[in-house]
């Protein structure tokens, strides 16, 4: 129930991130006994690199606080959507907080927003997604998957988010969202391998009067299909990129200064040989060797409101046309 | 809601307004009679008034004076490369010099010429082709990017949007980023991600410099009709609020956003506990009670921010933001004793050293 809302006191099922390094972050829940593989009822114990954790003793700790351990300590803090991104189980490739952000801004979402979402996948990107748009907003994921989909329902309400969040099991591309979500949406999320197929739904689902589309594609076919389907429906404003984060690492470099004020004049006799090469310290940011690994494409674009659309498809034709020619 | 969806979907004097020709945008107040200044065209705005967001408007000379321009809503548009009947294209760029001044025959004043009788893209651009030696020589697809081209440059349609933090994000960046502190959308997008910033909390913004883009993401971020606030400190008289403005918040929620300069809510901090500390509950005598009352009735709006803040400060906050010009590290110093265990902190400083 740890997801919904600043808490102080670590409560009894809760999430908890257990925080050692930068890449030593792990997810525990405070339950003193779970279920272990062969059915039986096993204390709950989470072995870390610096000695073993009771996750029962964590129940009434404060969230931020250090906890001891036997060969060192780790931070036990409250989740938020970018800790859980890192530390949730996977059952499908899933987002990250670079891309979601951005997803965020760019869909224009905030509190009091309406989005679908498709797929749910491993709930990376849902988790942010409910953040932004509670608690007067809502989510509707779908997942056609079925263990995925009740996987997702069932973790929704173990972090106490469920009020914010429907999850329905649906095929998006043969049957759309639904319509009891039409004409209700902001904006839409596609995550899917044929997204263009789920564009005339999307349609549906946003508000007449207008709102924001965004499809997440590995590659560049799949995201030059969807731009087609998006620009033959009239959506204009599109745009697609690509966020790459890089690490910059800050180190002291010793840097040579070379000098060659010397060779001006003679040498004096006896003067030090060493003064004509000098090292400055210095505190500098090392760019990365490699380049950072791609993650995705989104696609964003506009649609525009129910009084604007003929006008901006009768605009996309030229566009269209361009495309046709090119492919 | 209902209704108020449908009244922001109607374009009023007094709204921020993005006025959108081609890539290029641009944030104007509209007021009754207003002109607007975009690149070489001067525009009476007076006709985008009731009319609605997303509308498309076409600009038309003005009979009387030629640089004038009024905007006419439209339904339609058509693309010259359309309306273009192109007859030849070349198969390569063998015969052509690369020099617009001998190709075209035109010169600068007869553009003008056409320009000040009909800004017509279809018609500007037919003529700049039928004028061109060159065009026919073209080959089909350098034709069509020189259409483009031309027609980007006359295209006289414009379409009016409702500000929000993208739109004004990538505006601001792209007209000026040192005005923003060189914040990017993407470094935005991460800073509001980073900072855990939702519906509910109470946020530190130390800013020296966006013009009011990191008071408006963090406002909008924390949303209408509900609990969270934010004390947007300052360096300066004055806060920069531009992109606040912009966005035209409710009263409930802009009212949620304190302004305070820096160095005059630490002083209120340290050295006036007592307007801001909760007081013992001891039964004060009426005339005195009416007093202290009079003399917050003659406090300066300044000071009661001052004192709101001090009073949010006091129970500390949920998040900690930093977009300075200055050397972080004092500030953050500073300001770190305000927020809770187990909170975050985000520091944004575009330079390297
Ligand atoms: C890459 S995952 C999504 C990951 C998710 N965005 C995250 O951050 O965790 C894609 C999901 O879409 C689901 N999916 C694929 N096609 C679908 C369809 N037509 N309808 C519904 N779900 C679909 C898959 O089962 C998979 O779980």
């Amino acid at each position: 129930m740890s997801f919904d809302g600043y808490k102080t006191l670590i409560k009894e099922g809760d999430v908890v991130i257990v925080y050692l390094t930068p890449s030593q972050i792990y997810s525990v829940e405070a339950l003193p006994k779970i279920t272990n593989k062969k059915g039986n009822r096993v204390d709950n114990v989470f072995q870390t690199p610096y000695g073993a954790l009771r996750c029962g003793d964590l129940i009434g700790a404060r969230f931020g606080t250090k906890v001891q351990l036997s060969k060192g300590w780790a931070y036990v803090l409250q989740p938020t959507p970018e800790l859980w991104t890192v530390t949730l189980p996977h059952r499908t490739q899933i987002i990250y907080t670079p891309d979601i952000s951005m997803i965020i801004l760019q869909l224009e979402i905030s509190p009091g927003s309406v989005v679908v979402e498709s797929g749910t996948g491993s709930g990376s990107l849902s988790h942010a997604l409910i953040r932004a748009v509670k608690p007067h907003g809502h989510l509707h994921t779908f997942e056609f998957h079925e263990g995925r989909a009740a996987t997702a329902q069932e973790e929704f309400k173990q972090h106490g988010l469920s009020q914010y969040v429907t999850v329905r099991q649906r095929d998006v591309c043969e049957r759309g969202f639904g319509d009891e979500l039409n004409d209700t949406a902001d904006a839409v999320f596609l995550d899917l391998p044929h997204p263009w197929l789920a564009v005339p739904h999307a349609i549906r689902a946003l508000k007449s009067t207008g709102g924001r589309l965004c499809s997440f594609s590995p590659c560049i076919e799949q995201v030059q299909r969807t731009c087609l389907a998006l620009l033959k429906a009239g959506f204009q404003e599109m745009q697609t990129m690509e966020v790459l984060q890089t690490q910059w690492s800050v180190q002291q470099r010793n840097v040579p200064v070379v000098n060659l004020e010397f060779v001006r004049t003679e040498k004096a006799a006896g003067e030090a040989e060493k003064k004509e090469r000098e090292t400055a310290k210095a505190v500098v940011a090392v760019p990365p060797a490699s380049l950072p690994g791609h993650t995705g494409y989104m696609t964003f674009a506009t649609l525009p409101p129910l009084w604007a659309r003929t006008l901006q498809m009768s605009l996309n034709e030229t566009d269209i046309d361009a495309e046709g020619d090119a492919e | 809601m209902e209704i108020m969806d449908s009244d922001r979907n109607t374009i009023k004097i007094g709204d921020y307004v993005v006025v959108q020709r081609q890539g290029y945008t641009k944030l104007h107040k509209l007021k009754a009679h207003s002109k607007l200044i975009l690149g070489s065209f001067n525009i009476e705005m007076d006709n985008i008034v009731n009319e609605k967001y997303s509308d498309t408007f076409q600009m038309k000379n003005t009979p009387g004076n030629k640089k004038h321009y009024i905007l006419e809503k439209v339904q339609q548009i058509n693309s010259p490369v359309e309306t273009l009947n192109i007859e030849k294209s070349g198969s390569d760029n063998r015969h052509i010099t690369n020099d617009n001044e001998i190709s075209q025959v035109l010169t600068k004043e007869d553009i003008d010429k056409l320009k000040d009788e009909e800004l017509n893209s279809n018609n500007i651009v037919g003529q700049l082709v039928n004028n061109s030696k060159t065009f026919s020589m073209k080959t089909e697809y350098s034709q069509e990017k020189y259409i483009k081209k031309k027609e980007k440059k006359y295209f006289e349609y414009v379409q009016i949007k409702r500000p929000t933090i993208r739109i004004l994000a990538q505006m601001f960046y792209r007209q000026d980023p040192t005005k923003t502190l060189g914040i990017r959308i993407d470094d935005l997008s991460q800073i509001l991600a980073y900072a855990n910033i939702h519906s509910e909390g109470n946020v530190v913004l130390y800013d020296s410099g966006t013009s009011g883009l990191m008071s408006a993401a963090l406002m909008n971020a924390l949303g209408h009709s509900s609990t969270g606030q934010l004390i947007h400190m300052h360096p300066g008289n004055e806060c920069q609020r531009n992109a606040f403005i912009a966005m035209q918040f409710p009263k409930e929620q802009s009212e949620r956003c304190i302004n305070v300069n820096l160095y005059s809510v630490l002083r209120c901090f340290y050295q006036q506990k007592n307007t801001f500390q909760e007081q013992e509950e001891i039964e004060e005598p009426e005339a005195k009670r009416q007093k202290t009352e009079e003399t917050s009735a003659q406090k300066k709006s300044w000071q009661l921010d001052n004192e709101r803040a001090c009073k949010i400060l006091n129970e500390k906050v949920d998040c900690l933001i930093i977009t300075a010009k200055e050397h972080p590290v004092n500030i953050v110093k500073e300001l770190i004793q305000f927020l809770n265990g187990n909170r975050n902190l985000v520091v944004f400083r575009r330079t390297q050293k």
